[in-house]
């Protein structure tokens, strides 16, 4: 057994341990508050068995392994369904950022021990009504004020803000020059006189993104994390710096079983429906892309063992995989017949055909449209064009709107 | 079998690649389309030469003792140039066949030759819409009946066929000298498709009863891993020849890769592409596992799906110029239907699948 191998075992070893207090059967039933104090318990125990901020340094608390390690364990916590949700963007980005360009390193390492705890939460404050794709479009502006700064506008579609203690942000420092050069990068107090977060009720009835308001609020200069007016290179590299990540290939939905399970219990014209040739296409074409994008994750995985870079193709996971889920939740719904109509608002995404068919859009657009995806892999992968931009070079306050 | 490649199978896919560069055309190609039986005679003389006709069969008998992976990697190559005569993916189908089911005598007859390329070999199991027909009449050691349109039967020696005694099915082989050959006029010409009919032909049998079976569905699996790679060097190809394409091709005022309803489809390209390439390797080292005939299933149907695509819309890409006789894409998009059709058809594999994802779930 590989040392990769190994540490993969002792990992599943441990989430089998506490997977009776804090895995999918005991959410069961939980409210989202509840959730949220589990969630906590949960990191604060994960941490101290060692298996938090895996691939961060150890000056900070991290474990200073690398990110095959933390794939592996990503990927194992993954099929336990622990309550890991609220804290995903936070030790995803946000902390990663600020351990990388925050001058104050003790304040850093305060700030990563209680986010690796569950303790604190941090947000990322990026999108705006205007620009979500477009996200050099944005319109909160920063002013100078004093020594330090005032910020006015708002941010949307903000994950966990809700709960959140600190969150990292881009706002616009300078309207007179092109858009890209006018951004600078700060991190805020969610507490701070003047924020005032709303959440969002999503179309599956859930409330995880919020609208985040700033009237006046003030901030120190030493919140600043780049140079004026480079913030977008900061933004850039907040979006690129969870490079490693656990993927599925289910498109965080049902697993293909699932689907196969429901077509060999329900039958069609009198006839088990795995027997109906239009359910055989469907599970045929959708097991062999999974096969696919399973076999470039898994290669993904060899070539980092192997100290190798991992092909741009891994990119593709979200695109394929999340469409085809929305696609196969519908199918499912529609075999179950009257049956499919079922809601249950709670339901796993990842058991429940409803629950994944009605927020498979939402992993269609968070976090890079479907549009988007397709024009980073035609610009960055296949060399075509850029699209037109007739907004390129001209200063952002005579952009027509 | 790891599915990521070492420095020898990396040596195997530029070489191969480089030497076919070197001699396929074109302007060479276009011409077998018109004539049947005529292959791209420089790729055969190629293949036996870099010893591609006994890459995975055994050091034993005349090969070089290595496996799917690199006769894969050697496929991917010929689909890329089209210039691959259907004889690799045939011989190798015949020749494990033999290895795994025949005598020593048989195997001393046969792989020899079939390695070093000097006999051709054919699968011969496809009888009208039946991938694995049963039509063909075994008495006594002899077969009596038509096989339609083989793979290659205008000119293979020897050939495995599916055939039946009774209500058994058998495997057999058969030497081809006296079998007449009719070969058939298609839009893929350098297939060498014919029929083959057999009238007391005299055959030697391998395997009988549903044994039989099983071991036809293994040797359509061994070569639809070695046609999805060709499959994919295909797409690969269309994938590149488009990009290029909308780069160099302006209309108003920009070349054509600007606008998002082109590359956005040339995107979905990549994908495609990426995923049946996966998809081959991953087929391709569990060769010998369990898992081998769904993973070649899978593999089969995301490269029949992926060359096809790519053959529609690099073609669409194109606009005029792409459906002229010269600019040659319809080479692929006849290539991409030969491929789907044999070795079996996105039905047939789509059912294996299934039938097995079935019994795995219960």
């Amino acid at each position: 057994m590989s040392d990769v191998e190994a540490y993969r075992e002792r990992a599943r070893a441990w989430l089998g341990s506490v997977a009776p207090r804090f895995g999918r059967a005991a959410r069961a039933g939980l409210s989202e508050e509840e959730d949220l104090a589990l969630g906590r318990a949960y990191l604060k125990e994960r941490f101290a068995a060692g298996y938090s901020g895996i691939n961060w340094p150890v000056e900070y608390g991290g474990q200073g392994l690398s990110p095959i390690e933390k794939v592996a364990f990503d990927s194992e916590e993954m099929a336990f369904g622990m309550p890991t949700a609220y804290f995903s963007i936070s030790l995803g980005m946000p902390v990663p950022i600020i351990m990388r360009f925050c001058e104050d390193k003790a304040w850093v390492r305060e700030r990563v021990h209680k986010a690796l705890t569950g303790e604190e939460i941090w947000c990322q404050l990026f999108s705006e009504p205007a620009g979500g794709s477009d996200l050099a479009g944005l319109r909160t502006r920063a002013e100078t004020d004093g020594n330090g700064w005032k910020i006015n506008g708002q941010k949307l579609w903000t994950s966990w803000a809700q709960y959140s203690d600190y969150g990292v942000i881009v706002v616009r420092t300078d309207p007179t020059v092109p858009k890209h050069k006018g951004l600078t990068y700060f991190w805020v107090d969610m507490k701070a006189p003047g924020v005032t977060v709303r959440p969002i009720k999503l179309a599956g009835g859930d409330s995880h993104v919020n609208e985040v308001f700033f009237d006046d609020v003030k901030i120190g200069d030493d919140h600043r994390m780049s140079p004026v007016g480079g913030g977008f290179a900061v933004a850039m590299a907040t979006l690129m710096i969870e490079r490693y990540v656990a993927t599925d290939s289910a498109g965080f939905g049902p697993h293909l079983d699932l689907f196969v399970a429901l077509a060999k219990d329900l039958r069609l014209n009198g006839r088990p429906a795995i027997e109906d040739g239009r359910i055989r296409q469907q599970i045929a074409r959708n097991y062999a892309m999974r096969a696919g994008l399973d076999s470039i994750n898994v290669r993904a995985r060899l070539m980092m063992e192997a100290g190798m870079t991992p092909g741009p193709e891994g990119s593709l996971n979200k695109l394929v995989a999340v469409r085809s889920r929305q696609k196969l939740s519908e199918l499912a719904i529609d075999l179950q017949g009257a049956g499919g109509f079922h809601f249950d608002e709670y339901a796993s995404q990842k058991e429940d055909w409803a629950s994944s068919w009605i927020n498979a859009p939402t992993g269609r657009i968070a976090g890079g449209s479907d549009e988007t995806l397709l024009n980073t892999i035609a610009e960055r992968i296949l060399g075509l064009p850029q699209d037109h931009r007739p907004d390129k070079g001209i200063p952002f306050n005579q952009i027509p709107a | 079998m790891s599915i990521l490649y070492d420095e020898g199978q990396q040596a195997i896919a530029s070489e191969s690649r480089r030497i076919l560069e070197a001699h396929v055309t074109t302007e060479a190609l276009l011409p077998l389309l018109e004539t049947r039986d005529a292959i791209f005679e420089p790729f055969w003389t190629i293949a036996k030469e870099q010893g591609w006709t006994a890459v995975a069969l055994p050091e034993a008998y005349g090969g070089l003792g290595l496996g799917l992976v690199e006769l894969g990697l050697v496929a991917h190559q010929a689909g890329r140039s089209l210039s691959g005569a259907p004889f690799l993916t045939a011989s190798f189908g015949a020749a494990r066949a033999i290895l795994d089911h025949g005598d020593e005598a048989l195997k001393q007859r046969w792989l020899p030759v079939l390695a070093a390329g000097e006999a051709i070999g054919a699968v011969a199991f496809i009888e009208g819409q039946r991938v694995i027909g049963g039509g063909l009449a075994f008495e006594d050691g002899k077969l009596r009946g038509t096989k339609s349109a083989v793979t290659g039967g205008t000119r293979a020696g020897v050939a495995i066929v599916t055939a039946r005694d009774g209500d058994e099915m058998i495997l057999a082989v058969a030497e081809l000298a006296d079998v007449e050959r009719r070969p058939i006029e298609s839009f893929d010409n350098s297939r060498c498709a014919a029929h083959l009919v057999f009238a007391e032909t005299p055959a030697i049998e391998l395997l009988r009863g549903s044994v039989a079976e099983a071991a036809a569905v293994h040797i359509l699996a061994l070569q639809a891993v070695v046609t999805a790679h060709e499959q994919t060097g295909g797409a690969e190809k269309l994938l590149e020849t488009a990009r290029d394409y909308a780069l160099t091709r302006r209309a108003f005022g920009q070349p054509i890769g600007a606008f998002q309803s082109v590359k956005h489809r040339i995107a979905e390209i990549y994908a495609l592409v990426e995923l049946a390439r996966a998809g081959a390797v991953h087929a391709a080292s569990r060769a010998g596992q369990d898992d081998f005939i769904a993973a070649a299933a899978a593999a089969r149907i995301q490269a029949t799906d992926g060359y096809d695509t790519a053959a529609r819309d690099c073609v669409q890409i194109h606009g005029g110029i792409g459906v002229t006789w010269e600019a040659g894409l319809h080479l692929h998009m006849r290539r991409a239907r030969s491929l789907a059709v044999e070795q079996g058809n996105l039905f047939f594999w789509e059912d294996v699948l299934v039938d097995r994802l079935r019994g795995k779930a219960a």
